[in-house]
Order: structure tokens, then C-alpha cells, then sequence
């Protein structure tokens, strides 16, 4: 019993950062119905940014989450008006994007090999090995430091698409892109804003991500298909959802260890057999298909 | 009535808590155009999307002759003999159309033997003859509705759904579209629901309509008939517009 | 079949001469013989050196890969980032054949391509039945997932040390024959699911999933269809390559590299044409031959600007390219370039 709690534990605080991961992917697609998959190359690029930033001037890595996410903001804005921007919309601009992010994903895949090598990074910091004790069961500071500042990000999210201006524009033009431009809303603007914040997003998550695991410059491919998950699993844009989405994927990747004989190799595998099951049962998300709701 | 060629009985969809369908009965007689009316949101797609197999219902049968065919996949329903035409229409856009006809005709009922010919037929049969190696984008909104129309009828269906193909187009092309649409019933014998909102085309086509609203059938019966009904004026006009015509001769 | 009464607005019906899908048309049944004449004249009059021969050889595979992604990746629009998966099936279950009885490598090669198929259809069918880029996605994950566990069941694959063939004598010499077979099937089996009736219902359903349903075609099993015939291509060229090299390791065969470059062939050469993907990876070899070979720290990068640069200025390729030259000259007519449009461009909406 003790042991499942902190397994339930562990799964809540893993939860957090693959929530935060995926949101991003989602915002994207639910606004401009295009899968980034440029997403896991920015994840691979905030982990190795936030590293840098650690390793040549002593930033700590929380704090460098502000400097690495505008920057990612800035690289998704550029990346949008230069690229994405240029091509078709609809099922014809499906293909094309993929494989045009995908190019992205390469270019970002390559720096990283040429500045960094293909070696395995960690950033550890003064308190990466102390750990907090909880009912005799000890729990890693950096775990629980990840987890409630996803959950602010997430809070932050939330409040920016309930309450502001811009996140009003969002939510409509992700409904009804034609009538928004009726009304006077910037569409390709908000499109921008849209690709930087879920570009920005992928950065932090990928910070976050390095603070807890060691990453190479093919960290991400596994990420992005985990944010995927989240995202079918979830809704899009819904906040309630992709925490619940990021759960439940957590939750049924540590729990596969209580499976006698599991190898631990599979694990890799966990997600994407979840994908396939709810793409079966539940082909419009365990919530409904609610855009941005 | 003779024995109806196609039957739906209390078919029902709801999607979560909205009954986009609510129970509705409908019979179709052999060579029969049954005229289906209603309000925008009223279930008339959705009944359509029931009938054809594009979505399976939440309740209720389709018969086809003794046949059930609700609940088969879109593609088993053509290959039955049910085939529907879509309000916005949907050309293959990457093929001419002549190929665009061709493939109703290839993978209809009867297969890719002769499909060619059997397409070009059909293609001269709607007026499309001269269009052949043009491209969907090329061809004017009637043009793509009778395109439509072509495809779907190359599949050789025995009862077809024409979801607005009228609405839309000018008052010329209109004409024509009602007029070959009598012609498909009268020299293929097809028996034709159609969903429009142009009501003179339905008054005139329509040996019987049928009213929805909010998913329910509301009424049903000759043209003439329905839009007297109290029921269908309140459906379309608001309860107080039903009531006046009513007041009038007391 | 009824008489039809004439529109009165249809003018007299003019329709094109000839078959609007000719069945291999005259030119490209020439121009197949005599490509497949010369590769096979050229060992003997030019006498070429080991390297040259091993080159084309691989060129062969390589054509041979490109051709099957594009069957799924053009013709149907549904991209796929993990077809190395495909490729490494075959190439390690046709090995263990090899290693387990005694038959002729062609029997083991087909087994492999026809496991790497099933393989496909495994995870492939359930996200191909849902419209947009689930499968896209989950390839990524397929691709990876496959080389984590087959490097880890070393029982099969031999782990990261691999596994070595057994070697006849001359076995590459023939090899080359074998590959030039394999390519010239490869083409034929690419024209025929393009211009037959089938390629037609292929268009269609690329173009708008639903409608061809309701003209009465079963998307899912079409795209299955599809699916195991491009895993099965794959497969079989996988465990060529495997009987080519007479060793492999999973790293190599379900590396992450061979998938970009089935995806980057076609994409260079042309996706949803039948030519395109021969010149890409033509192209492709020759790149990496000349370019990659002296500068290996770039190849990544070196793929993703080609990608980029190729999707926004001209998403056809080298296609594209011929074909904006062919309409300038009247040569290439427009419906021919719309067949090759990634899905659904020229779809109508109000």
C-alpha cells in the first residue's frame, strides 16, 4: 500500500510536466489545425538552453524558465510568419506541415548535435539530490518544484484564454476563423501569437523535463508523442482535461512496473499502445472533441 | 401505399444531451420524391447522414426493402442501393470530372466492367457531357451540383437522398436542376427524398413532404396540405404567426 | 441500360479520345525497357568497379523504398515517419529464416516482407482509420518503439552486435540482377495502383475521406490495402538489404535516418507521382554520396533545410518543377498535375 502511494505520488508530479508539455501542442493544433512537429526539436532546445544558461553563467535553471520561454516565443513567431504562414490552409496544408516541421525538427535535432554532441546531458544543480520527506515516503525536491510550476503555467494558461483580450480572440478563431475576420480580429496575428505561445510552452516544458531527466539532442521524439497522447486523450485547449489526460498517461507508465516481468525497455511503448486504445474506443477524446473549451 | 422501398422506423441521434433526431418514422413509396422541410437545425442532415450510413443511429431501424441497412457503414449502404448527395458539395478536386463520375460508377453496384461508358452516360444524362476533362474548381456552383447529382447516380442506387441541390443556384439553373430531377425519377425509376429549402421547387417536385423541427417529425402529407398546417407555420413563423390565420375567420 | 433524355442545356457531348486512365501508357512501357535495358547492358560494357556497382545496386534499394512510401505517403496523403519499422522486420525476420532453413533467398525475402506487412497493419490500421494526422504521429512513436524493442530482444536480432547472413560466392553479382528485378516490379506495381481503377478510388479518397464513402468506397480497407502492400515493398527491400550486406544491426535497419530518408526521396523527387520518387532517389544517393559523405556531423540539418526549402518553394519536387516547365509549354496538362497535389488541394468549398 505504501508502495502505491508513492507510485500515485509520483504519477501526480509527472503529470504535471507532461501537461504542460502537451499543452502547447494542442493550443497549435486546436487554433491553426497543424500538428507541430517541431514541438519535440523546441523541447529538445529548451532542455539544452536551460542546461546552458546553468552551466556558463550559474542560472538557476527555475529562473531561466523566463529568458528561454520568450526566446522560444520569438523563435515560434519567426518560424510562423516565415514558414507555416506560406502554406495552404486545410487538408492540403496538412501534409505540407507536417513535413515541413518536421524539416524543422531536423535543423534543430542537427545544431544541437554540433554544439553539444550526441552525448547524454544532465543539469543538476546544489538541490537535484535532496529530497523531501512525506510520510516516510522521501520525494525529490526538483519533482515537486516541476510539478507547481506546470501547474502555475497551466493556472496562468487558463486565466490568459478566460479572461484576457487576446485569449477571447484565440478561443474565437479557433471556432470560427471566417466570422472572426468579419468582426475586425488580426486572424494571421493571433495565428502568430498562437504558434509562439505553444512554441514557448514546448521550451518550458522541455526545461522542466531537463531538470528531472538526462536528455541528448533526440530528446523530445518520445515527448512529443507523449504531449500527442495527452492531447487525443485530453480535448483540445481544455485545460481540465489535459490534466486528467496527464494523469492518466502517467499513472499507466509507472504502474506498468507493478506488472510482474515488465520489461522496462516497453515502457517507450506504454503511451503510444494508450494512443491506439482510446483512437479505438474513444476516437473523439475521452471528453468529447471540445475545441479550446 | 404499396410495400415502401424504404422504411426508417423511430430512428433516433443524439449527440450528448441534444436530440439531433428524435424518433422519427418515415416511409418512402417506389418512385417516389418525398419532399423533406423544416427549419435551419431542424435534424434534416442528420436524418439523411442516418439513412445513408455516414453515422449509425443512436436508436431505430432503416429498412431497405426487407433489408436493414442503418447502422451499415456509408460505403455498404451505397453498395445496398442508398445513395446521398451533400449540401456543400464535395468533388474530388484532384480529379476531372469525368473521373469524378467514374468512380461512383466504379465502386457503385456494379463495379469497374464498362465503368467508363456507364459514366459518361450519366454524365450526358445531367448535362455535363461537354465538361468531361475538367477540373471541379472549373465548373460553376450548378455545375458542381450537377456533378454531384452524376456521381452519386453512376452508383446505380435504387433510392437517393439530394441534399439541396437546388438551393443556391439562380433561378434558370434552378429550372433546370427541378427539371432533371423529374427526369431521373421518370427514365431511372429512382424513388428520391429530397431535402430543400427553395419552396416552390418542393411544393412543385415533391408528391409528399415531410416537416421537422427541433428533430421531431412535426407533419406530413401533400405539399398543399403541410403548409396550411398550424403546426408547420408555428415551426417556421413562431407560435403567434400560426395563431393569426387560425383567429381570422372567427 | 435506359435512354437518356438530353438536357435541353448540354451542348453535344465531346468527350476526350482515348483512355482517360490509360493502363501503362506506350511511353512509359518504353521508357521502363529501355532504363531496365541499359542497367542491365551496363556491367558488361562498361566494366564499372566494385564501389560503382554497389552504388547502383543500393540506388535500386533505395528507389525501391521511396516508391513504396509514396504509395501511402502520396497517393494517399498519409505520411509516415516510421517506416523504417517496416524495413528492419524484413530484413531481421528474413534473416532468421536464412539462419533457420534451408531456402532460396527469395522465399526468405518474401516471408519477411509479408511479416513486415502484417507488422504494419498491426499498429497502422487503427490510426488510419481516423481522419488527419493521427497516424502521422503515431509512426514517430512506431519507428522508435520498434528499435527500442528489437535492439532489446537480442534473441532475435542479435542486440547491438547484430546478426551476419550466410554468405554464398557471387551472391552479390546476382544480387544486382535480383535488385533490378525488384525495381522494375516496384515500377510496374506503382503504375498500376495509380492508373487502374483502384488508383482512381485512391485519388478519391486522398481528395475527401467521406465523400468517397459515399460514392460507395471502403476507406479502411483500401488504405489498409495499401498500407500492407507499401509495408510489404518495404519489407521485402529490407531483407535484400539484409542478404545485400550480409549482416545488419537494429540501430542501422530500424535507425531513425532510414525513415527521413524514405520520406526525403520523395519528397525531393516529387510525393503522389510514379516518377518522382525514381529521380529522388537518384538524387537522394547522390547527395548523400557527394555532400553527406565528406561532412557526416550535417546530414540532419542538411535534410531538414532540404524539406523546408523544397514543401515552400516547390512542394512537388523535381515533379513540380517539371511540371511548371511543362505548362509553360503546353506539354503537361493541368488535370495531370491535380492528381499529384497533396490531399485535397483543389477540394471546392462554398
Amino acid at each position: 500500500m505504501q508502495h502505491f502511494a508513492e507510485l500515485f505520488i509520483a504519477s501526480v508530479l509527472l503529470a504535471g510536466l507532461y501537461a504542460a508539455m502537451a499543452f502547447g501542442l494542442g493550443l497549435i493544433y486546436g487554433v491553426l489545425r497543424i500538428v507541430n512537429l517541431a514541438h519535440g526539436g523546441v523541447i529538445m532546445a529548451g532542455a539544452y538552453a536551460g542546461w546552458w544558461l546553468y552551466e556558463t553563467v550559474g542560472l538557476d535553471p527555475y529562473l531561466s524558465l523566463i529568458p528561454v520561454a520568450a526566446a522560444a516565443f520569438l523563435f515560434g513567431v519567426v518560424i510562423y510568419r516565415l514558414l507555416v504562414r506560406r502554406l495552404p490552409r486545410g487538408a492540403a496544408g496538412g501534409v505540407q506541415s507536417l513535413l515541413l516541421l518536421f524539416g524543422v525538427w531536423l535543423i534543430l535535432r542537427n545544431i544541437a548535435y554540433l554544439l553539444f554532441t550526441g552525448n547524454d546531458q544532465t543539469l543538476r544543480t546544489s538541490y537535484s539530490t535532496k529530497a523531501l520527506s512525506l510520510a516516510n515516503a522521501s520525494i525529490s525536491v526538483n519533482r515537486v518544484a516541476v510539478f507547481f510550476i506546470a501547474l502555475a503555467i497551466l493556472l496562468f494558461l487558463h486565466l490568459l484564454l478566460r479572461k484576457t483580450y487576446l485569449g477571447k480572440a484565440i478561443r474565437a478563431v479557433a471556432q470560427n476563423p471566417d466570422s472572426c475576420t468579419l468582426v475586425g480580429i488580426p486572424i494571421e496575428r493571433i495565428y502568430a501569437l498562437t504558434f509562439g505561445i505553444g512554441t514557448a510552452l514546448a521550451a518550458a516544458g522541455g526545461l522542466l523535463g531537463a531538470t528531472l531527466f538526462p536528455f541528448s539532442p533526440s530528446f523530445g521524439s518520445a515527448e512529443l508523442l507523449k504531449s500527442f497522447v495527452v492531447v487525443v486523450l485530453g480535448g483540445l485547449g481544455s485545460i481540465a482535461g489535459t490534466a486528467i489526460a496527464a494523469l492518466i498517461l502517467a499513472m499507466v507508465e509507472i504502474f506498468s512496473i507493478l506488472i510482474p516481468g515488465f520489461p522496462v525497455y516497453l515502457t517507450a511503448a506504454v503511451g503510444f499502445v494508450l494512443l491506439v486504445l482510446v483512437l479505438v474506443l474513444r476516437p473523439g477524446g475521452l471528453f468529447g472533441q471540445r475545441v479550446l473549451g | 401505399m404499396t410495400a415502401p422501398i424504404l422504411r426508417a422506423e423511430q430512428v433516433a441521434k443524439r449527440f450528448g444531451g441534444l436530440k439531433a433526431v428524435d424518433n422519427v418514422d418515415l416511409q418512402l413509396a417506389e418512385h417516389e420524391i418525398l419532399g423533406v422541410i423544416g427549419p435551419n437545425g431542424a435534424g434534416k442532415t442528420t436524418l439523411f447522414s442516418l439513412i445513408a450510413g455516414s453515422i449509425p443511429p443512436t436508436a431505430g431501424t432503416v429498412h431497405l426493402g426487407d433489408r436493414v441497412i442503418s447502422g451499415l457503414p456509408a460505403h455498404r449502404a451505397v453498395h445496398a442501393g442508398v445513395v446521398r448527395t451533400h449540401q456543400i458539395v464535395r468533388p474530388f478536386g484532384n480529379l476531372t470530372v469525368l473521373e469524378n463520375v467514374m468512380v461512383g460508377a466504379i465502386y457503385g453496384k456494379r463495379g469497374p466492367a464498362g465503368a467508363r461508358e456507364r459514366a459518361i452516360e450519366v454524365m450526358e444524362f445531367v448535362g455535363l457531357g461537354d465538361r468531361a476533362s475538367a477540373l471541379p474548381a472549373n465548373l460553376t456552383l450548378a455545375g458542381r451540383k450537377r456533378l454531384e447529382l452524376a456521381r452519386a447516380l453512376a452508383t446505380e442506387p435504387r433510392v437517393l437522398l439530394l441534399d439541396e441541390v437546388i438551393a443556391g443556384v439562380n433561378p434558370a439553373e434552378a429550372q433546370q436542376m427541378a427539371e432533371l430531377i423529374r427526369s431521373v425519377r421518370k427514365s431511372r425509376g429512382l424513388s428520391i427524398i429530397m431535402i430543400e429549402h427553395v419552396m416552390p421547387a418542393v411544393m412543385a417536385l415533391s408528391d409528399r413532404v415531410i416537416v421537422l423541427d427541433a428533430g421531431k417529425k412535426i407533419s406530413e402529407g401533400k405539399p398543399q396540405e403541410v403548409v396550411r398546417d398550424p403546426k408547420v407555420i408555428a415551426a417556421y413563423l413562431g407560435e403567434s404567426a400560426a395563431k393569426a390565420p387560425a383567429e381570422k375567420p372567427a | 441500360m435506359t435512354v437518356s433524355p438530353r438536357e435541353p442545356a448540354a451542348a453535344k457531348p465531346r468527350v476526350p479520345r482515348g483512355p482517360v486512365l490509360p493502363w501503362v501508357s506506350r511511353q512509359a512501357l518504353v521508357g521502363l525497357v529501355v532504363v531496365v535495358a541499359l542497367a542491365a547492358a551496363w556491367p558488361a560494357l562498361l566494366h564499372p568497379s566494385a564501389y560503382q556497382k554497389n552504388l547502383v545496386t543500393l540506388t535500386f534499394l533505395y528507389i525501391c523504398t521511396a516508391l513504396a512510401w509514396n504509395w501511402l505517403g502520396g497517393y494517399l496523403g498519409q505520411v509516415s515517419f516510421g517506416h523504417s519499422a517496416m524495413f528492419g522486420v524484413g530484413g531481421f525476420v528474413s534473416a532468421r529464416i536464412l539462419l533457420s532453413v534451408h531456402v532460396p533467398f527469395a522465399w526468405a525475402w518474401i516471408g519477411g516482407g509479408i511479416v513486415a506487412g502484417l507488422y504494419a497493419l498491426l499498429w497502422g490500421h487503427p490510426t488510419l482509420r481516423l481522419r488527419g494526422p493521427y497516424f502521422s504521429i503515431a509512426t514517430i512513436g512506431v519507428g522508435e518503439a520498434s528499435r527500442l524493442v528489437f535492439t532489446y530482444w537480442e534473441w532475435f536480432t542479435g542486440g547491438s552486435s547484430g546478426l551476419s547472413l550466410p554468405i554464398e560466392s557471387g551472391l552479390k553479382a546476382r544480387l544486382y540482377w535480383w535488385g533490378l528485378g525488384l525495381l522494375a516490379i516496384m515500377v510496374c506495381a506503382s503504375y498500376a495502383l495509380r492508373k487502374s481503377s483502384l488508383g482512381l478510388g485512391l485519388l478519391a479518397i486522398k481528395s475527401d475521406v467521406e465523400a468517397a464513402a459515399d460514392v460507395g468506397i471502403s476507406p479502411t480497407f483500401y488504405q489498409d490495402l495499401v498500407l500492407f502492400l507499401s509495408g510489404l515493398a518495404v519489407g521485402v527491400t529490407g531483407a535484400f538489404y539484409a542478404s545485400y550486406f550480409s549482416y545488419i544491426e537494429p540501430g542501422d535497419m530500424f535507425g531513425f535516418v532510414q525513415s527521413i530518408s524514405f520520406v526525403l526521396m520523395s519528397v525531393i523527387g516529387g510525393v503522389g507521382t510514379i516518377v518522382g520518387p525514381v529521380l529522388g532517389a537518384i538524387v537522394f544517393v547522390v547527395l548523400r554520396e557527394s555532400l553527406i559523405a565528406s561532412y557526416p556531423q550535417l546530414y540532419l540539418g542538411l535534410y531538414g533545410i532540404l524539406l523546408v526549402v523544397i514543401i515552400l518553394f516547390e512542394p512537388l519536387g523535381l515533379m513540380g518543377l517539371f511540371f511548371r516547365i511543362g505548362k509553360l509549354t503546353g506539354l503537361v496538362r493541368p488535370q495531370v498535375v491535380a492528381k499529384a497535389a497533396p490531399g485535397g488541394t483543389g477540394a471546392v468549398r462554398e
